[in-house]
């Protein structure tokens, strides 16, 4: 057993690899997320790096917390305003286009490899979710944005398709493993866990937005703590009676993202970082977890149901979730194509691995396989294929804001009402002279019942109140100043 | 008149009658006199909660002394916990170390607490009494009173006066 500090060095220096590497590939338009997992392969036993390392249980709970907190976070950032008019596609989308998906999948398993019916659903379950972070990774990194209502679509289709996709492949596995369970309780447990996840989640954030705004904090640090913990108990609570957990917490992100609350600014800017721990730790994690050799003997079969998915199963899902809706036809072609695998996929490609189902690892391999191949190919060519569609634009520079105006009350930043002291040394100069350290600001002047919006030439007079802008570290300096006398001839 | 005019062209003489000024306060120190002050507005019905009150004036206290000068203080904070404008004015009958930027004993108090919102209104009120508490004829009036009724009228006059020129 490795000492816990050589397990902590190598840790870190994976991540730090994969940041190094990340950084450098950025113009290689290879989703990052593909760098994070041949990392994790090279350092695995089949590469130079030679950690044997095969314990499922652990890579799963690694990508559970980390989905927790990458579905919150992208909750978090996803603007209601924007997703509110693909609200219905999005959500056709990330139930019956999912289901379409894996049944498809399903098929070809049963008439192409002879598997039985629920093996082959199995295998089309836990590969029938996209991946958002994958798909605007590669965008960003080539400077494209989507025309018209395709990002925002894209982004709520890929943020809420998963918990679909973990109530396929868990109900798949549970009519598996236990005999005789009957379809219509599957068609039951969807309704309950949805729902339940959809309740429990809208309730929890109104509760912590509730908390966030009641309870003053005085140090900024204590917010983020207490979101995770949120996130946490949000994901905990509601899988305990079993309710969509995932579901659950990406709503709450959702509810949260989109509330007046304070410190959100830092907030959002914390878990964008999480985030970004999360999905490098779920991809070292699992690319440690593969064993690249295997996968050469399932290439064949592997291949051809990575480009099933990619060019038959995937449009069948899409073309008829939205056959009634606004989307052109390039649209829906080019939504086919942003069906990028992520990590999702393997993570639940662990559930038959620990239940122990039959062919478990052929299982988990060609997973692998396909989320391997749809990211190259299609994480590749997305800029090309958005190109030729015609639906692509230049990326807008993102304004950012010199004051977090949201944040004034519980930050160090106070305005202050100053009656200028009778004999104050002030009376009299400008403003300018008065040598008020930087980051305050006189905002307004109330002089013989007016009001005067000052510049750094307005003099201060006698009977003047002050409205200044001060912060705690600044306000001795400001005290001194206006409190200094006037010396007497 | 708008609203707005009639809210922020608010008199002194409007916001303070007998019931809230006092001639002879007995306090010693200064958080003794702040607290007496408090006392005095305890009972309007404006306020919602007094601890909030007291919180906000004492609050303000620390940012920088009230202590303007010339034997004059004017204690004021903002705060949500109360409905509107309230005010005291008292005479101390002792002069108290108010630790006045001028380090000059202090004797006469005017305490404003304004509501959250009116941002204002208040700092107007502010100004207006700081100016006319800056002329020395008008602080040895207000000093010779002996009842607060002289008071209420020593105020009036004077602003009749300043709503003149």
């Amino acid at each position: 057993m490795l000492s816990f500090e050589y397990l902590i060095l190598i840790a870190s220096s994976l991540i730090l690899l994969s940041i190094a590497i990340a950084k450098f590939s950025d113009n290689l338009g290879v989703p990052t997320l593909l760098l994070f997992l041949g990392i994790g392969m090279l350092a695995g036993s089949d590469g130079p790096g030679g950690i044997y390392f095969d314990d499922a249980k652990l890579s799963q709970s690694i990508g559970i917390v980390a989905l927790i907190f990458i579905l919150f976070a992208g909750g978090l950032d996803t603007k209601w305003n924007e997703v509110r008019p693909v609200l219905k596609e999005a959500s056709i989308l990330a139930t019956l286009g999912v289901l379409i998906t894996a049944l498809s999948i399903a098929l070809l398993m049963v008439y192409v490899f002879n598997l039985s019916f629920l093996n082959g659903l199995l295998l089309g379950a836990i590969v029938s979710s996209t991946d958002a972070a994958a798909v605007f990774s590669v965008l960003r990194s080539k400077n494209v944005s989507l025309k018209g209502n395709l990002k925002p679509l894209l982004e709520l289709e890929s943020g809420s398709n998963d918990p679909m996709a973990v109530f396929l492949t868990i109900g798949t596995l549970q009519m598996l493993t236990i005999a005789d369970t009957a379809w219509s309780d599957i068609v039951l447990l969807f309704f309950y866990q949805m729902g339940i996840g959809a309740l429990f989640g809208f309730g929890f954030a109104k509760g912590m937005v509730l908390t966030l705004n009641r309870l003053k904090f005085s140090y900024e640090g204590i917010y983020p703590v207490l979101a995770i913990a949120f996130a946490g108990f949000t994901y905990a609570a509601t899988a305990l009676v079993n309710g969509s957990g995932f579901l659950a917490v990406y709503i709450a992100g959702l509810v949260v993202g989109n509330s007046d609350i304070i410190q959100k600014k830092s907030l959002l800017r914390f878990f964008d970082g999480l985030s970004w721990l999360g999905q490098i730790a779920m991809f070292l994690t699992l690319g440690l977890l593969a064993f690249p050799h295997q996968l050469v003997t399932i290439i064949g079969s592997g291949m051809v149901i990575s480009l099933f998915l990619i060019l038959i199963a995937r449009p069948l899902g899409v073309f008829l979730s939205l056959a009634v809706s606004r989307f052109s036809t390039k649209e829906k072609i080019f939504i086919s194509w942003v069906g990028l695998r992520g990590a999702v996929p393997i993570v639940l490609a662990t559930f038959p691995l620990l239940a122990k189902t039959p062919d478990a690892q052929i299982l988990f391999n060609i997973v692998f396989f396909i989320v391997l191949t749809s990211a190259l190919l299609q994480g590749w060519s997305l800029p090309v294929v958005a190109k030729i569609l015609g639906l692509d634009q230049p990326m807008k520079k993102k304004r950012n804001h010199p004051i977090e105006f949201a944040a004034m009350e519980n930050s160090d930043t106070q305005l202050v009402d100053i009656v200028i002291p009778f004999n104050s040394d002030v009376i009299g100069r400008p403003i300018v002279e008065l040598g008020l350290p930087g980051d305050s600001l006189v905002v307004l002047i109330s002089r013989s019942d007016n009001f005067v919006v000052p510049s750094g030439g307005t003099s201060i007079e006698d009977g003047d109140t002050l409205l200044v802008l001060v912060n705690k570290h600044n306000l001795p300096a400001v005290r001194e100043i206006f409190s200094r006398q006037k010396v007497k001839e | 008149m708008t609203l707005w005019s009639i809210i922020t062209n608010m008199r002194i003489s409007d916001i303070l009658d007998e019931s809230v000024v006092r001639v002879n306060l007995k306090g010693k120190s200064k958080d003794e006199v702040i607290n007496e002050m408090i006392a005095i507005v305890n009972h309007s019905n404006k306020i919602l909660d007094i601890e909030k009150v007291r919180e906000a004036i004492f609050e303000r206290e620390k940012i920088m002394s009230t202590g303007v000068g010339n034997g004059f203080a004017i204690p004021h904070g903002k705060t949500d916990a109360v409905l509107d404008i309230v005010a005291a004015f008292a005479i101390t009958e002792e002069p108290i170390d108010y630790e006045s930027l001028d380090e000059q004993p202090v004797r006469l108090i005017f305490l404003l607490v304004g509501k959250d919102s009116m941002v204002g209104p208040h700092i107007k009120l502010l100004s207006r009494i700081s100016r006319l508490m800056n002329k020395e004829e008008f602080r040895s009036k207000l000093l010779g009173a002996t009842t607060p009724k002289q008071v209420i009228e020593i105020f009036k006059t004077e602003e009749a006066q300043y709503f003149e020129n």
